[in-house]
């Protein structure tokens, strides 16, 4: 395999994140219309420092904009400074350039010495993200112990803060207001208001709206001092069956962030996978994803990306697909501790102290990615920011076999080994996704692929794997059965010699 | 048959099972965090050999009564604790833990006890010094097998050295104090509190740390009362600041107050080789 020099060509991302179809925060979103709404992909940035936590939530809504409502729990009643719009393109570039990411490498022909490889592509990335949907509402008071601590106007959202001492009361108030409040969250609205947590309430303002330039809906950004380092997901599956996903970029000052009341993955990374994966890459992530997340018992985080990405580190990735986080790009996403005046502040740094601010330019950014249910996951999501700064990319390779005449000795040496390492990939892909070889269509390429004999392809590879395995079943059986066998015969020998 | 200074000492047990959590995090869990516990074990095994060489004035060796027994096994079982709690980013870092782990069981003693759990202090002073290592909370998911297994063999480990007491009186308050926060305070669904009881985390803590007999007070009453206080200010920092694991910080910040228990509460203190009694009268019996 080393006799191959390679190099990297090209770097080709593909979004594989955003496959499902409408999508919500960690809040549920509410209705008027009658049809249920289900909350699939949410994304979520979080920056965290001592006490001071940043959060800010795309919104994904589809439908018609002046219907769209959200509820989500948050420890203090927020300030109306605490509370802005982002621009939404800041999520698109967190995502592009955090997201699992396929690289090429082109083998070279041992037959000649240099080979100039002119055919350097660079594909786009599609991100798909969606809007998702509902309501409106007027703003009443009844003695239902519900109490509006704040209420403000920002950007294109109308926003309360409710407070309120019972479940029954709260349901009842944001139903006399125009809100479709799902039956299940009787169950965890309860505990929210026990433990002492506000209701930030989002609906559409439809003057605002009108002054809006593009048909999508802003991300709404929220700053509060408090202890609790979290993301309330409970009340996010009250309207949901099934599965949600949600990506959660991270920015700290020391190093990863992870989630201490479930266990942290890694997703295997740094992998050779098959040349014809790339047609398909984002199916291939979300069966990658979907077949580890089962294989590591559901109640997990995975971790797709880990780095620093301060602005003084100067590689942010290896290789980067998009481009790395600018120090804007950071205080937009709601990085607070960076000075935006000065680029280097050495002065350090040490945790805490929410209110006297400390400049530093460190920042650590993890991205984690939680596909969660009710039966899994039973808590919220809490973290804790570690010391961990390991860097970590989620990362899949695909070699591109030599072109030209391979008539040459080490040709030959080189197509048996190509031989062998496709045989390899194939072993790979299957044990990463849990399909079979028969789940994948092998699509080839055949301008890459006419110096390759067929007994080369991945075809034959997988054939070839097939029978292996068909071999090894073979073999297992056959010593299952003799084992069978000579215990047969033990036993009855046992039982004769008493006798 | 069995020599007076029997090789089934209670402690090999708890070595023993220890190394099961380990394998289990590394073949189930995919830990692969090997400098970390190459080191620790390296590090924990030199540090100590050579302070209790120096301390007895001699080169000692490496088998037998004088030798492995006497300064290779305690300092295993505190190893093997940082390699299944602590992480670091660098192999010094964990090197620091074994020396400081190992500096706490000669530098803070009172008469044969140790004031400080070593590998708690290890864990808590490195964690404060370096700003290089973490602890996972989460690190054992909430595997209900697990929480089974853990339970059952932290038990054999701790009825042989007869301490099951501080074990039961640190869960049992722990966890009734969680059941009455989250299910009666707060009225969350059952589940979310057996999620909370159900992380390894906990369980090893009260079965392999609280429960070491040479820093816990030597008289039931006194360890019932200690352990009970441990799980009461540890369930305080962790319920209402938020603050996660709070047990081994409460335990290092606890551990002076063991001392003074044991003056109020007199009562002979705990010695290992004690412990093999069970096996001496099995070969004495044998010999009859």
């Amino acid at each position: 395999m080393k006799s191959f020099r390679k190099k990297i060509a090209a770097v080709m991302v593909v979004t594989a994140m955003i496959t499902h179809e409408a999508s919500a925060f960690c809040g549920f979103y509410v209705s008027k219309a009658d049809g249920t709404l289900k909350n699939k992909t949410s994304q979520v940035i979080i920056v965290h420092d001592g006490n001071r936590s940043v959060v800010t939530m795309y919104n994904d809504f589809k439908g018609d904009m002046k219907d769209f409502a959200m509820v989500v729990p948050v420890p203090v009643v927020l300030k109306r400074n605490d509370i802005k719009v982002v621009d939404q393109q800041i999520f698109k570039l967190l995502n592009e350039y955090s997201q699992p990411r396929l690289v090429e490498y082109y083998d070279e022909n041992p037959c000649y010495l240099r080979y100039d490889d002119s055919d350097k592509k660079e594909k786009a990335p599609m991100a798909s993200m969606l809007e998702g949907k509902v309501s409106g509402l007027s703003v009443q008071r009844a003695d239902l112990g519900v109490k509006i601590e704040a209420k403000y106007l920002v950007g294109e959202y109308d926003i309360l803060l409710l407070s309120a001492k019972e479940s029954s009361g709260l349901k009842t108030w944001l139903t006399e207001n125009g809100y479709k409040i799902p039956e299940a969250a009787n169950e965890v609205l309860q505990p929210y208001i026990n433990s002492n947590m506000k209701f930030f309430v989002v609906k559409v303002n439809e003057k605002e709206l009108k002054k809006l330039s593009g048909n999508f809906l802003r991300p709404i950004q929220i700053s509060f001092n408090s202890p609790k380092f979290m993301l309330p997901i409970r009340l996010g599956m009250a309207n949901a069956d099934g599965d949600q996903d949600m990506i959660v970029y991270a920015f700290t000052k020391k190093g990863r962030i992870e989630s201490t009341n479930y266990r942290n993955v890694e997703l295997p990374t740094g992998k050779k996978i098959p040349l014809f994966v790339q047609n398909n890459f984002s199916n291939f992530y979300s069966n990658l994803f979907q077949h580890q997340w089962d294989r590591e018992g559901k109640a997990v985080t995975m971790l797709e990306y880990a780095w620093d990405v301060s602005p003084k580190n100067y590689m942010k990735c290896d290789p980067c697909v998009a481009t790395a986080p600018s120090t804007q790009d950071l205080l937009q996403s709601g990085v607070f501790w960076l000075n935006q005046n000065t680029d280097y502040d050495p002065q350090n740094l040490d945790d805490d102290n929410s209110n006297d601010l400390v400049y530093s330019d460190n920042v650590y950014f993890s991205r984690l990615h939680i596909r969660y249910n009710r039966n899994s996951f039973p808590q919220d999501l809490m973290f804790q920011e570690t010391s961990n700064t390991e860097n970590y990319q989620a990362r899949y390779i695909i070699t591109h076999p030599a072109t030209g005449d391979l008539n040459c000795v080490g040709g030959k040496k080189y197509l048996s080994d190509l031989k062998q390492r496709r045989r390899e990939e194939m072993q790979q892909l299957v044990s990463l996704t849990g399909k079979g070889y028969s789940d994948w269509d092998v699509v080839t390429n055949n301008d890459e692929e006419k110096f390759i004999p067929a007994e080369n392809s991945y075809n034959e590879a997988a054939i070839a794997n097939n029978k292996i395995e068909k071999r090894q079943h073979g073999i297992l059986f056959a010593t299952l059965g003799v084992m069978g066998l000579i215990s047969l015969v033990g036993f009855r020998q046992r039982r004769k010699k008493p006798m | 048959m069995f020599k007076e200074n029997s090789p089934f000492d209670p402690r090999y047990f708890q070595v023993l099972f220890q190394l099961i959590f380990l394998c289990y995090g590394i073949f189930f869990l995919q830990w692969n965090d090997w400098t970390h516990y190459i080191i620790s074990i390296i590090g924990c095994l030199l540090f100590n050999y050579l302070t209790e060489s120096i301390k007895q004035g001699k080169m000692l060796p490496a088998f037998g009564k004088q030798g492995w027994n006497l300064w290779g096994f305690s300092v295993m079982i505190s190893a093997m604790s940082l390699c299944l709690l602590l992480k670091t980013n660098h192999w010094y870092t964990s090197l620091v833990a074994c020396f400081l782990t190992v500096l706490s069981k000669y530098i803070f003693r009172i008469g044969k006890k140790h004031l400080f759990n070593p590998s708690a202090f290890g864990i808590v002073a490195t964690l404060l010094i370096t700003k290089d290592a973490w602890l996972s909370p989460g690190q054992w998911g909430s595997n209900a097998i697990l929480f089974f297994l853990i339970s059952v063999l932290g038990t054999i480990v701790v009825t042989r050295v007869q301490k099951l007491d501080t074990s039961l009186a640190f869960s049992l308050t722990f966890i009734g104090l969680l059941y009455w926060r989250q299910i009666f305070v707060l009225g969350w669904p059952l589940d979310y509190f057996i999620h909370s009881i159900s992380s390894g985390s906990l369980l090893l803590f009260g079965f392999f740390m609280i429960s070491d007999p040479k820093t816990s007070p030597n008289h039931r009453v006194a360890r019932i009362i200690w352990a009970m206080s441990v799980a009461i200010i540890a369930f305080y920092f962790s319920a209402f600041k938020w603050i996660y694991n709070t047990p081994i910080w409460i335990l290092v910040a606890a551990a002076p107050i063991v001392p003074i228990l044991d003056r109020f509460f007199s009562s002979k203190p705990f010695e290992w080789s004690s412990s093999t009694v069970y096996i001496r009268s099995i070969s004495k019996i044998k010999k009859e």
